[in-house]
């Protein structure tokens, strides 16, 4: 008799070994994201902003008794590679989740892997609705970020508003510039059907010479232009449009959507900024609006030793806490179980209460829009005021 | 039919974008056709020749001068890094095969890049205008930047002074020899090594001169390197690789396609000039006016 007790008491404890060592394992995820070349501008502090919740999580015990591992690796902002690194986080690392990439070229070539492997894959950057269209959308991928339909319409309201009818665009020649112009000129049609696109450019992805293009747009004469110029790209092109006197030629009728009115970039321009142009961003440093983002703010230009900390680290951050929430929603860290939690979601972000639709998987993440000014406060221009848009009524 | 003012200005701006690509290319192919090496790196000569404007005016603070300084303080950093690359490294690398020499200068991109990175971080950096040339002014209805206008006449500058040079100075003359038969010259009592390293430090300064002149009309980014260096090949490719005209030819056809290629196929301007290349390799293999190879 006592030696049976013995044996079950062994047997117990011989089973329960495995089940302890589980719960201190960490849960993995992998983060595939653009760390070198002009896209690093980005990929980089949203790669911090994750870390950071990370480090804040763990320090407070992590989620479900463990800890969170953030493997972030560098895509180069390709897909292909995109691929290969999210392959690798699956198969070598045994990631339990995925949470990354940047581009619109990434998002969707990522989302398929994640598919193929059962791994739930939030995109934290990526805007093509591609990525989430009823023929692309899987029980695995999810959305963090804006959309080009949510993004183009948004600012198709604002340039609804300005006295003027001739419009031209200016894009890059791939998924993002395409989709984002083409929600903007539909929407602005409907909403102001005596608007009129007079001329629309499309310089390849990453170009260095927008002369011959802002020549040939300033040859029709219009009287605004929408622009989706995004990132580092913006600072080249508002250069060579500035010198070309084109932001005085539209008096200032001018909105740069793909984050043209981010800190940062105002920042690196200084007083080259053509401030008086209207322009939008993920987050601000000064928003502030509500007490939850001035903490995360404080914290992060911690983390970042920075007084003035990057405007897309917030994405990172969202990706992360919407994959945490879900883990604790779903009291597991299956795959199928966490995407089930992600339907329906919502979580209180930095930037307010977002919720993750059912139907077709998209965040209701809006943006800040802002026509830019001078402030004494701060070297460089800010969007004065930065008014956060939230796309829920024109989502579909 | 297009209103002549534009098309005016859409020459000019094809036109500032030739010379300003010529100033990369000449050096690029200065280099090969003296040392007959393909410097890969060289984009990254000019990345690093934008940067080292941008820190110099960071240093100096803005006035009436000091970009001027900058620049050419850049460029002549570059030149001495040019010099160092080949004295220490370049230098075991001439008469090999082609392969090595790509490979090596390809390792040189990556190691540079990087070590741009970790010196000056991955957030785009920006260089404002030189203050006595913010204005422009406007000819035939179109308006002209003054410093899309000092790059317009500084590419012609550029290529007349090494012209004159290279035809009518001895050690133009010499560095003609160089290019045909180095041991031929070496007997007659030149220096053939230092001159290898002066004509490297050379091109690497009209590199490192062009990154620092169009720091204040672009972003300067990491990648900007690899951006530079596939324009500057498509120049060299169709003017003629180690020919000076043949380089100038080419960055004058490039600019003028791109720029009214996007006027007739708004969408494939950037595919008009590889399928000129594309044609010119064909066709000649050698470049417009270069020489084919023995």
């Amino acid at each position: 008799m006592r030696r049976r007790t013995m044996l079950v008491a062994l047997l117990t404890v011989v089973l329960l070994v495995p089940l302890a060592a589980e719960a201190q394992k960490p849960i993995k995820v992998g983060m595939p994201m653009p760390l070198s070349g002009p896209p690093a501008l980005f990929g980089d502090p949203a790669a911090k902003g994750a870390q950071m919740f990370v480090e804040e999580l763990n320090a407070k015990g992590g989620v479900l008794g463990r800890k969170i591992e953030l493997l972030v690796r560098d895509s180069k902002a390709d897909a292909n590679e995109a691929v290969r690194v999210a392959r690798e986080l699956i198969l070598k690392d045994n990631v339990d989740f995925l949470v990354g990439t940047l581009t619109s070229a990434e998002g969707p070539a990522v989302s398929v892997v994640a598919k193929e492997n059962k791994i739930v894959f939030i995109a934290p950057i990526p805007k093509t609705d591609q990525l989430t269209a009823a023929d692309k959308l899987h029980p695995y991928v999810f959305r963090v970020a804006a959309t080009t339909t949510m993004e183009g319409r948004s600012a198709a309201e604002i340039v609804a508003k300005w006295p003027v009818t001739r419009i031209a665009t200016m894009s890059f020649d791939y998924a993002y510039g395409q989709d984002v112009t083409k929600a903007f000129v539909e929407h602005l049609k409907k909403i102001k059907p005596g608007a009129q696109v007079v001329d629309q450019q499309w310089p390849k992805l990453g170009e260095q010479d927008y002369n011959p293009f802002i020549n040939a747009q300033m040859a029709k004469k219009p009287e605004a232009i929408f622009s989706s110029i995004w990132g580092g790209f913006f600072v080249t092109y508002s250069k060579q449009a500035k010198a070309l006197g084109v932001f005085d030629a539209i008096k200032y009728n001018f909105i740069g959507v793909g984050e043209a009115a981010t800190p940062e970039t105002t920042k690196s321009m200084g007083p080259d900024y053509p401030v008086g142009i209207w322009g939008n961003s993920y987050d601000a440093f000064y928003w502030g609006e509500t007490a939850a983002h001035r903490d995360y703010v404080a914290r992060l230009s911690k983390y970042l030793k920075d007084e003035y900390p990057s405007s897309w680290a917030i994405q990172g951050y969202i990706g992360m806490q919407f994959l945490v929430e879900a883990i604790k929603k779903a009291n597991s860290t299956d795959s199928d179980k966490v995407a089930h939690a992600l339907l329906g979601l919502a979580v209180e972000t930095p930037v307010g209460r977002l919720t993750i639709r059912e139907k077709d998987h998209q965040a209701n993440r809006g943006q800040l829009y802002g026509k830019t000014a001078r402030d004494p406060k701060y070297p460089f221009a800010i969007m004065k005021p930065a008014v956060y848009v939230d796309p829920s009524p024109f989502m579909d | 039919m297009p209103d002549p003012s534009f098309v005016f200005a859409q020459s000019l701006s094809g036109l500032t974008a030739a010379m300003f690509l010529f100033l990369i290319a000449s050096g690029l192919s200065l280099i090969f056709g003296v040392l007959r090496v393909l410097n890969f790196a060289h984009g990254t000569f000019y990345m690093l020749g934008a940067y080292s404007a941008y820190q110099l005016v960071q240093w100096l603070g803005p006035g009436p001068g000091r970009f001027w300084i900058a620049a050419l303080g850049a460029a002549l950093a570059i030149a001495v890094l040019g010099g160092l690359v080949e004295r220490l490294l370049f230098r075991h690398l001439y008469g090999k095969e082609e392969l090595y020499q790509l490979l090596f200068t390809y390792a040189l991109v990556l190691i540079l890049s990087d070590v741009a990175k970790i010196v000056w971080g991955t957030q785009q950096k920006s260089v404002s205008r030189p203050p006595e040339l913010t204005g422009s002014l406007s000819l035939f209805g179109a308006i002209v930047p003054h410093y899309n206008l000092l790059i317009l006449l500084l590419g012609p500058s550029i290529a007349l002074a090494f012209w004159f040079v290279l035809q009518k100075t001895r050690a133009g003359r010499v560095i003609r020899a160089a290019a045909l038969d180095r041991e031929t010259l070496g007997a007659l009592g030149v220096n053939v090594d230092r001159l290898y390293t002066l004509v490297f430090m050379l091109g690497s300064f009209l590199g490192g001169l062009g990154g620092a002149l169009i720091a204040p009309m672009r972003a300067t980014v990491p990648g900007m390197d690899t951006e530079i260096i596939v324009e500057a090949f498509v120049v060299v490719v169709i003017g003629g690789l180690g020919s000076f005209w043949g380089t100038f030819l080419g960055a004058l056809i490039y600019g003028q396609v791109l720029s009214f290629g996007i006027l007739f196929f708004p969408r494939f301007s950037i595919f008009a000039v590889f399928a000129l290349m594309a044609a010119v390799l064909i066709v000649r293999p050698w470049g417009l006016l270069g020489r084919p190879l023995q």
